[in-house]
């Protein structure tokens, strides 16, 4: 006899078809003339938009991940890569995808498919560098934005300006290396969609401070992933907010991920993409993620509300507000992705600890899981200083070493010994018989 | 010679402690070869950049994840260790996510009275940079001013900005020499001669440089040049690692790394407005390979030293761990080898197996040809 | 009330048989490839040893890496939280506990019931201690036993580097060819070792009192080093082998209520 009833998330089937028709797409992008180019799952997506609905991407990071979760494929792109003579502590998503490209391989079957020119921005030191190596091998154009202009709490019109000065400057390249005209309306309507989409992803992730969770991280994990390949897809908001509705209703309902959800935890960054049978692990105990900052906040956009609290940040349609110009839109898009929560603790780890510790009390959080990432530079900056901070408030907090991308850098064993160590510490004993949450490995 | 210098890179402590001693001023912390010390000094305050001292430590893992390099990691010990406790103010410009780190994790358990974080741009390789980041130094010269409770005018700013060009062009001179057949220098002299400059008032600086400058000129060294090499890196400061490889057979007399060369190779140019042409200064120095794109301008410029400096081979210097370098390293062996420039990769941490290295060293001198060495 | 703890170590297993509290018995076997059969022969031992037949048990607890397939248990535990609670019952005002086997160095921060507050380990950058004193200690041509011993005739400080134990021994072999005495590379081996778990353990705090246990407790060279790197003396206590065993066998006694 579970604690709580469960059952499958309706829209699971949508939300992987829409995945693999994004991939898809951009492999025959060009056979229906279209454009493909290749960036960051951070860059601004919404300005190559305004060249046609015929322009497709594909996301480095969640292509990387895509990579890193086929473990054997995975191992002969980091090969690749370390045969050029890169080196191993370098991104990892970076490592998988250069070893994709120099095999010629596919995630997703067939030979790499290669695009016409790079787009990209730039916040953590591996990121424009990434394409610009890209962009050489593939003897291709390239742009990248500067966002480090520090956090938004200080953002002023001199920093946004100089966000914006290169978008505009941007759009001018983009029409000179494409022979393009640019459609500000598609600009508009795309930034427009991304500030719906990314909002309603904060909206379903606000849905997970009931009691029971409708949804736990490892099940979230095949959710978010969509506004990391095209936020500023109409596609994409309208299945986040068609996910937010279902949510709602097993909130309302308490249908729970986990039935037996008798302690709520919460990680931090990139979980180990070949491993994830360990969030099935934790189920064993009862206990469900909750998600994480990294969750919540490297596509959802969040603010504070009158109340102290953190919810979803309203939208401009919402104020009523309508972009009528390209410069509006540029400028709305900017403030819009510098409030980005993952982009706040690159200049200041106490950031970090105040949204984390805010998660904690408004999903009330048991217990908070860091994955010490070696893959990923720009997640686990400061990681050591959240650590400090969590625990001085007085959370149980614990650490384990991994990897995103590069799985002969986890050890599966040693983890699961930390997770036995640390539900110990919780006072959580395994359940006699788990049932597990429902969505599949 | 260079006793001096060595002097203030060795005692660089007690140098800023009698600094303090005999000014009105306080010492302030620089976490990075891009920090603007002009404005720094204007205000009447001593700039000093944090380095390690190459010693194991065991009091940063708590602070710093161990994947970071070592060097970041052995700046934020110093402070930890109470060695800097002199002093009181830090500051950062923005380059690589590794000494930021140093930075914060400094200011939330050092005890400082001043910190300030500029954001600079990454992007020096456009337009807008220069206006946004001269509005950043407005930002910063007004934090100064506050703290200082000192008005920063623009005639200071442009008495330090041609101080530390003087500096610059005396350094620049020194390493010229480099240029010839027997430099009047070592390697080591050189490196010291510039790390020392990271901790002293440039004025006296420049008055030891202006010293030594015409006996340097007709210097001979009792020793052989033997192969000239030139060092290609991070933060190194790594005087065993040199004076091994000077004592076989070799002469480092040029380099690209941030406690060398990239610290002072540009002026500041002068168009009437002094702070953003401080600005304009530091976009356009030799870059940190964090802020090397779109387009890759290191290559030539490493190629073009290489090329003045009569090169016969160069050691890529890697520090572990250090994510914008090795994500040059791939592309800048090809071009340096395919443009006849044998190189040779070494991975540093903050102590190095010398004696290991050295093994290597000298099989590449011999790979670089025995006719070399007479 | 009798219970008995059963530490399935990678190496070796221990039994310790505990009646109201007082031990009344205890056995070591090797684990070698049979860790079941190993374990039951041990809890004979162990049984024969206390005079208490198996079946008289009322609560047997496993713990180590093998806890999970160790037979005749009721329940088992973490090592971490068995360690900690068998320190506490062999040691007053215990707060940190440094836990060096030979694959993981652990830092253990403890309240004064032996409950387990938080926790730090050897990571992958500087992994090891056991393992890496033992490759050191064949490099150099003497017994493990030796090298400990050997440290502590030098009273040089050679600094070699604390972080990664690839780039040590490639310093081990160039202080070996500088003709450098094997006494003051066998004290600067050991040294970095301290240095590595010094810097660990200060994750969780190095509150006193601190108590060292695992197989390096062993090497007196190593306790003197680590006593210079935390600035205080180790307390080790008496059968530190045997602490995991009893930690589980006085947790098996608070299950059985």
């Amino acid at each position: 006899m579970t604690m709580y009833k469960t059952e499958p998330l309706r829209c699971w089937k949508k939300a992987k078809e829409l995945r693999l028709k994004y991939y898809k797409d951009y492999q025959e992008a060009h056979s229906k003339g279209g454009i493909r180019w290749t960036g960051g799952a951070w860059a601004f997506d919404a300005i190559p938009a305004g060249l046609g609905r015929d322009v497709y991407h594909i996301t480095g990071e969640p292509y990387g991940a895509s990579l890193a979760f086929n473990r054997e494929l995975s191992l002969e792109c980091l090969e690749a890569a370390e045969a050029k003579g890169w080196a191993r502590d370098l991104c990892s998503y970076m490592r998988n995808y250069w070893g994709s490209m120099y095999l010629s391989k596919y995630a997703f079957g067939g030979e790499y498919p290669n695009p016409d020119f790079c787009f990209q921005d730039h916040i953590c030191c591996s990121h424009g560098k990434w394409y610009q190596h890209v962009a050489e091998y593939k003897n291709i154009p390239y742009f990248c934005i500067d966002v480090s202009v520090g956090p938004y709490k200080d953002l002023d019109e001199n920093r946004l300006m100089f966000v914006v000065n290169q978008m505009h400057e941007s759009i001018e390249w983009l029409e000179k290396i494409t022979g393009r005209k640019y459609q500000d309306e598609l600009l508009i309507e795309a930034v427009e969609n991304e500030t719906r989409c990314t909002s309603a992803w904060a909206e379903v992730c606000c849905l997970n401070m009931a009691k029971p969770a409708p949804l736990d991280e490892k099940t979230m994990y095949s959710l978010y992933v969509h506004g990391t390949l095209a936020k500023h897809s109409k596609e994409i908001a309208d299945f986040y907010e068609e996910l937010r509705d279902e949510v709602k209703y097993r909130v309302d309902n308490q249908i729970a991920a986990i039935p037996d959800e008798r302690c709520r935890l919460m990680s931090d960054t990139q979980p180990p993409w070949g491993f994830l049978k360990v969030f099935r692990y934790l189920e064993q105990f009862g206990a469900v993620s909750i998600g994480s900052l990294y969750t919540f906040g490297l596509i959802g956009i969040w603010e504070s509300k009158p109340d102290g609290s953190w919810g979803p940040r309203t939208t401009p349609m919402q104020k009523g507000k309508k972009i009528t110009s390209r410069d509006e839109a540029l400028r709305v898009l900017a403030d819009w992705n510098l409030s980005k929560p993952e982009w706040q603790h690159f200049y200041d780890p106490n950031l970090k600890t105040e949204m984390m510790l805010q998660i904690v009390k408004q999903w009330q959080v048991d217990g908070v899981m860091l994955h010490l990432n070696r893959g990923c530079e720009g997640l686990s900056c400061g990681i050591m200083e959240n650590r400090i901070g969590i625990a001085e408030a007085g959370v149980p907090v614990m650490t384990f070493e991994g990897n995103m991308g590069d799985e002969r850098e986890f050890d599966e064993k040693r983890v699961v010994s930390r997770i036995d160590s640390f539900m110990e510490t919780l006072g959580m004993k395994m359940l006699d018989k788990p049932a597990g949450a429902v969505q599949s490995s | 010679m260079f006793a001096k210098f060595f002097d203030w890179y060795e005692n660089r402590h007690d140098y800023a402690r009698d600094w303090l001693a005999k000014n009105d001023g306080e010492v302030v912390g620089c976490f990075c070869s891009y920090a603007p010390e002009e404005l720094i000094y204007a205000a009447g305050l001593l700039p000093v950049r944090v380095l390690g001292s190459h010693e194991p430590q065991d009091v940063t893992e708590p602070h710093i994840f161990g994947m970071f390099c070592p060097f970041c990691r052995d700046v934020l010990a110093q402070g930890l260790k109470g060695r800097y406790d002199y002093m009181k103010g830090i500051t950062l410009a923005q380059s690589c996510l590794h000494l930021r780190q140093s930075y914060t994790s400094w200011k939330n358990h050092v005890p400082v009275d001043y910190s300030f974080y500029l954001y600079m741009p990454n992007k020096v390789q456009t337009d807008h940079a220069y206006s946004y980041y001269s509005e950043e130094l407005v930002k910063f010269r007004k934090s100064l001013e506050k703290w200082t409770g000192r008005k920063i005018t623009d005639e200071s700013l442009r008495e330090t900005a041609e101080l530390y060009n003087e500096n610059r062009r005396l350094m620049r001179e020194v390493y010229d020499l480099r240029k010839q057949s027997n430099p009047p220098l070592t390697g080591l002299d050189a490196m010291v001669m510039v790390a020392s400059s990271f901790f002293v008032d440039k004025k006296e600086h420049n008055a030891e440089l202006t010293r030594i400058l015409p006996d340097l000129k007709s210097r001979k060294l009792d020793r052989e040049t033997g192969v000239r090499l030139m060092i290609v890196g991070s933060e190194d400061d790594d005087t065993e690692f040199v004076k091994m490889v000077e004592s076989v057979g070799s002469t480092i007399v040029v380099d690209d790394h941030c406690t060398g060369s990239r610290y002072f190779w540009n002026l500041t140019e002068f168009t009437g407005n002094v702070l953003p042409d401080i600005a304009t200064r530091y976009i356009n120095r030799p870059p940190c390979p964090t802020k090397d794109w779109e387009e890759r301008t290191r290559l030539p410029h490493i190629l073009n030293l290489a090329k003045e400096f009569k090169v016969d081979g160069i050691i890529l210097i890697q520090q572990k761990f250090c994510d914008p370098h090795e994500a040059d390293m791939v592309p800048l062996k090809d071009y340096l080898n395919s443009n006849g420039y044998p190189t040779l990769f070494l991975e540093f941490d903050v102590t190095v197996p010398v004696g290991q290295m050295r093994i290597r060293v000298e099989a590449f001198l011999e790979m670089l040809g025995v006719e070399e060495l007479f | 009330m009798i219970t008995a703890g059963i530490d399935m170590g990678s190496k070796y297993v221990k039994v310790v048989v505990l009646k109201d509290g007082v031990i009344r018995g205890k056995a070591i076997g090797a684990t070698g490839f049979e860790p079941v059969a190993a374990a039951e022969k041990c809890l004979e031992k162990a049984a024969t040893d206390s005079g208490i037949e198996i079946s008289a048990m009322d609560h047997i607890t496993s713990t180590g890496a093998g806890r999970k397939v160790a037979p005749n248990i009721s329940s088992d535990v973490t090592d971490v939280s068995a360690a900690a609670r068998g320190v506490v019952h062999l040691l007053e005002g215990i707060q940190t506990i440094i836990d060096i086997g030979a694959e993981e160095g652990r830092g253990i921060k403890i309240d004064a019931n032996g409950k387990v507050v938080d926790l730090a380990v050897n990571e992958k950058c500087a992994a090891g201690a056991g393992a890496f004193a033992e490759a050191m200690s064949r490099a150099l041509d003497v017994s493990l036993e030796e090298f400990g011993q050997l440290s502590l005739k030098s009273d040089k400080t050679i600094p070699m580097n604390a972080q990664c134990a690839v780039f040590a021994e490639s310093e081990v072999v160039s202080l070996v060819h500088a003709k450098t005495p094997k006494h003051d590379i066998a004290k600067a081996v050991h040294d970095a070792i301290a240095s590595r778990i010094v810097s660990m353990v200060r994750r969780v705090g190095i509150n006193k009192e601190v108590a060292l246990i695992g197989g390096v407790s062993h090497n007196p060279g190593f306790v003197d080093a680590l006593n210079r790197g935390l600035e205080t003396q180790v307390i080790v206590p008496e059968d530190p082998d045997y602490v995991g065993a009893l930690g589980a066998a006085i947790i098996a006694g608070e299950r059985s209520h």
